[in-house]
């Protein structure tokens, strides 16, 4: 243990302190200071992580601070305020209490860190199951809904089964290549080597389960429409985020891709037609983004399989850019979602009109989703596709603007229930308490200024990959 | 003088400030007219004068462009800002601040619902065409191209009648199913610019005059022709119009047929046939005949309309017919003629959706057997109602004849048969405008409702759009002066015959 290791865990320490301060606070003052310490443990965190000097490696911890990794723990850590301050108001609704809501998502917060930084493979599984460990939790933490319990199993039972694959996958990998270092040495694939190959497909299966990538997709509608809403919002965004980093992570660490390459292709394009069939004649909410979520993370894999810097940083930037797209639909759903999870189309019914402001973020989200200009959707979109003819992915591309195509119906049809379509019911639609308006305002303004602007992250990003 | 000013982003800008400025009197409509009418109108300002002054402009770095902006946007990809006009633009941007005011002013009082709403679409939908008309870099005009269809689908799906949510999602999803094809084509011709050249560019000037293979240029060709053809619309790609005509209002139906329609055209003559000369020419006989097909079948199909919304939005089809003949021959006349046959069509049809508009505000009924002797009770909205349905049959004298006149002489060296075939379509709409202008005014009918004349507004309105008729029909000399330079420049460095 030395000064540098101290150094480069300290954000992960803040994180441990913050829960332990949480779990041990909790019975003494019950629903009181939550979410007030997780968030300042997460501001603490983020600090830190900002300041820390980047390409330090923790001698004894084997942690890395790379720009990639210092990126995408600040992301996280911005990322995981959103569930805590939408779930405020939303677990007094639905009597969610106690303080293992803001502790989970702490400890989620940790097991993203964990993966953001590390340097093996050890380190890299052990916090994608942590990560993941903690939305099995967060999934059924909502004991008076039947639904989220099912869907927490749902998650949980298929989850084990993707785990046990990704750490048999990386022992396979272990026993071929003599190296558990994330390092471009991992894995040098000769002529023949079946045992690093059969290593690689079992990696692939996990992380693809954890991905939603078709056909190992089925769990998400499911999860996504009992899960208690801003547990969702974390998952949908998080658990996307950091199962996309690994793959980043273990694609950028070997020269494997060429073999990889027809698998990765298939899921590619499997998702993208499997998301959309599901999603077509969907009527509730949270399904749809779930099938559409399976249509996006198969966009986001074409970059990311021609193996090329500039494919890495397309998907990545449109990874960042579909989190702030799909953090704002489920920030309104939260606000939604009043007695019963489900938002169906019909509950939507002439919101436009009797919430603008909600309907209006919302549908801009779902406008972004489809890649309609100027949102954050459309740029993304434009510079993914461009990569993708740029490294001849036709077939992929064309499968993709196809999707695109169809997707435009699907995410119309909300707005279309929103706008065009008069209430039937005499409920009164609920207002947005200030957090959740501050996280799907946030959400929004991203979607709209990247959308109309993306000069500097994409800068930021070829300054990333370049080093 | 002119040149220091950043002009064309004021012209850009001006009517989505107009907009803006609405929210903050949401609850108060009559501010809200007037705001939306005080900024049409700053618009036409603007835009007129411009047009006075573009002959004493001093050309810009780009031929035939008096007007020029640019700022990166995006630079590690060579997207940028850049707008810049040219005769053609400058024609069509005066186009859309007269059928914007035209819009604006025919829902003062029609509009009874949401109407700053319904005011807030008119103006960023003008903001978004105007954006078409000047942008010059592909990502941009992509951006205006697919943001003008927003507006217009909460138009037709807000205030619409009859299927109107059917009629507004199957436009949205036609056109943008179509942008789509477009995004891919831009992508590619932007990707074989990169590779042949090393500049990583979407600016159009820069992009024209690329070698591109003949079978991708094909490809490329047909994305671009696809989505705009859609627009045009040409005609096995009409099936959206006359559904999002006729269910639109009225301020719909005019931006419609006045606007949307001619940014298709306006793509083609700027963007496909420029980039692709030689698939544009391969593909000549294909856009002839569907041309053709257009004019005689627009015509066959609004002979037997019943609503005269339907069979206005038939004859559009005709008439943008005449349009795409002008640019499949591909002379400096003839696709002068389609030019000013848009800038025409927008203000007769226009002008005809108004006067229907109008008719259906006193009868409350689109159906032509509904009504009958209307001359006699509305004298005036009767006569101009002729005399638009004239100018739409192409009296000379009247607008419209100038426009198909120099498409004919334009495109008969080019391709005599073709023009002889346009010929027979050009007697069809006196068929069903004469059994429109018989049945409407002159028959005596069942029509019993109380039919009183134009009012001093529609008056105003109606009197712009004759004398913008009458300037163009009987003094054509300074528009085509306006787009003679750019024409020559299109066709000599564009197509070589």
């Amino acid at each position: 243990m030395t000064y540098i290791d101290l150094w480069l865990a300290l954000p992960l320490g803040i994180l441990c302190a913050g829960i332990l301060l949480l779990l041990l606070l909790g019975p003494l003052f019950p629903g009181r200071y939550g979410t007030t310490i997780a968030m300042v443990t997460l501001a603490l965190a983020l600090l830190w992580t900002l300041q820390t000097p980047p390409a330090l490696l923790a001698p004894t911890l084997h942690l890395a601070a790379t720009p990639l990794g210092r990126l995408f723990s600040s992301i996280f850590l911005l990322l995981a305020m959103a569930p805590l301050l939408l779930g405020h108001d939303h677990n007094g609704r639905h009597r969610i209490v106690g303080e293992e809501y803001p502790a989970t998502i702490l400890f989620a917060t940790f097991g993203a860190l964990v993966l953001a930084s590390a340097t093996n493979l050890l380190l890299l599984f052990l916090g994608l199951e942590a990560l993941t460990f903690a939305f099995y939790i967060l999934t059924a933490l909502d004991r008076h809904n039947p639904l989220s319990a099912e869907a927490g199993l749902k998650y949980l039972l298929p989850g084990a089964v993707a785990a046990a694959f990704l750490s048999f996958g990386m022992a396979l990998l272990y026993a071929g290549s003599g190296t558990l270092a994330l390092s471009p040495t991992l894995s040098p694939i000769g002529p023949f080597a079946p045992i690093l190959l059969a290593g690689w497909g079992m990696v692939i299966l996990g992380i693809s389960f954890k991905l939603s990538l078709a056909p190992l997709h089925l769990w998400t509608p499911d999860v996504y429409e009992g899960g208690p809403a801003p547990a969702i919002a974390f998952l949908a965004t998080a658990s996307k985020g950091g199962a996309f980093l690994a793959l980043l992570m273990l694609l950028m660490a070997t020269n494997a891709l060429p073999a990889l390459r027809p698998v990765l292709w298939g899921l590619s394009l499997f998702s993208m037609v499997a998301g959309t069939l599901g999603a077509v004649a969907q009527e509730n909410i949270r399904r749809l983004l779930a099938y559409s979520a399976v249509v996006q993370m198969g966009y986001l894999l074409i970059p990311l399989l021609t193996g090329s810097r500039s494919g890495y940083i397309a998907s990545t930037f449109y990874l960042f850019l579909y989190l702030a797209m799909v953090l704002a639909p489920f920030a309104i759903i939260t606000t939604l979602a009043t007695e019963r999870p489900l938002v169906t189309l019909s509950d939507l019914r002439g919101l436009g009109f009797r919430r603008p402001l909600l309907a209006a973020v919302l549908a801009l989200s779902l406008l972004a989703l489809a890649g309609i200009p100027p949102t954050a959707g459309f740029m993304g979109k434009l510079i993914l596709f461009r990569t993708a003819l740029a490294q001849g992915e036709m077939t992929l591309a064309m499968v993709g603007i196809i999707a695109s195509i169809v997707s435009a119906w699907y995410y119309m049809r909300v707005v279309v229930s929103l706008y065009l379509q008069d209430s039937e019911g005499e409920t009164i639609p609920p207002t947005a308490t200030f957090a959740e308006g501050v996280v799907f305002g946030t959400a929004a303004l991203l979607i709209l200024g990247l959308g109309l602007y993306p000069a500097p992250l994409l800068q930021l990003l070829q300054e990333i990959f370049t080093s | 003088m002119l040149n220091s000013l950043p002009i064309l982003t004021l012209l850009l800008l001006l009517p989505l400030v107009g907009a803006l400025l609405l929210l903050p009197f949401w609850r108060h409509e009559a501010v809200c007219r007037w705001i939306a009418l005080a900024t049409a109108l700053a618009e036409s300002a603007v835009a007129w004068w411009i047009f006075a002054r573009a002959s004493e402009l001093p050309t810009t770095r780009l031929p035939g462009y008096f007007l020029l902006e640019e700022q990166p946007w995006l630079p590690s990809l060579g997207i940028s800002y850049q707008l810049a006009m040219d005769g053609i633009s400058l024609l069509l941007v005066l186009l859309t601040t007269l059928i914007t005011l035209a819009a604006i002013v025919v829902s003062w009082r029609q509009i009874q619902r949401r109407q700053p709403l319904h005011l807030f679409f008119i103006l960023t939908m003008a903001s978004a065409i105007t954006g078409v008309f000047l942008a010059q870099d592909l990502i941009l005009f992509y951006l205006f191209w697919e943001v003008m269809l927003l507006p217009m689908l909460f138009l037709i799906g807000l205030w619409g009648h009859g299927r109107h949510r059917y009629s507004a999602i199957k436009f949205f999803l036609i056109t943008l199913a179509g942008s789509l094809l477009m995004l891919l084509a831009i992508i590619g011709i932007h990707l074989v610019h990169l590779q042949s050249s090393g500049v990583a560019t979407f600016s159009l000037p820069l992009l024209i005059g690329t070698p591109i293979p003949r079978s991708l240029a094909l490809w490329l060709f047909a994305g671009f022709f696809i989505a705009f053809a859609i627009k045009v619309p040409l005609f096995p790609l009409h099936t959206w119009l006359p559904d999002a005509h006729t269910d639109a209002p009225t301020a719909g139906s005019v931006i419609l047929a006045g606007l949307l329609l001619k940014t298709g055209a306006y793509g083609l003559i700027r963007i496909a046939y420029p980039l692709f000369p030689q698939a544009a020419q391969s593909l000549a006989p294909l856009v002839y005949l569907l041309a053709l097909v257009g004019i005689i079948y627009g015509s066959w199909i609004a002979f037997a309309q019943e609503d005269m919304k339907r069979l206005i939005a038939y004859s559009s089809i005709g008439h943008m017919g005449f349009v795409a003949l002008g640019i499949a021959a591909w002379t400096p006349v003839s696709i002068s003629g389609s030019v000013i046959q848009m800038a025409n069509h927008g203000v007769t049809t226009g002008a005809l959706f108004v006067l229907v508009g109008m008719l259906d505000e006193r009868g409350h009924s689109r159906r032509i057997a509904d009504y009958g002797g209307v001359w006699q009770r509305a004298p005036i909205l009767s006569a101009l109602f002729l005399l638009f349905a004239m100018s739409s049959v192409g009296l000379p004298g009247l607008n419209s004849f100038v426009g198909e006149f120099l498409v004919l002489v334009g495109s008969f060296r080019a391709m005599p048969l073709a023009v002889v075939i346009a010929g027979i379509g050009l007697v069809l709409p006196l068929i069903y405008m004469t059994r429109l202008v018989k049945e409407i005014l002159f028959c005596t009918g069942t029509q019993t409702n109380i039919l009183p004349d134009a009012n001093p507004r529609e008056m105003l309105l109606l009197s712009l759009l004759v004398m913008a008729n009458l300037y163009v029909g009987l003094h054509p000399r300074p528009f085509l002066d306006l787009i003679h330079l750019p024409m020559a420049l299109l066709t000599t460095t564009g197509v070589q015959p």
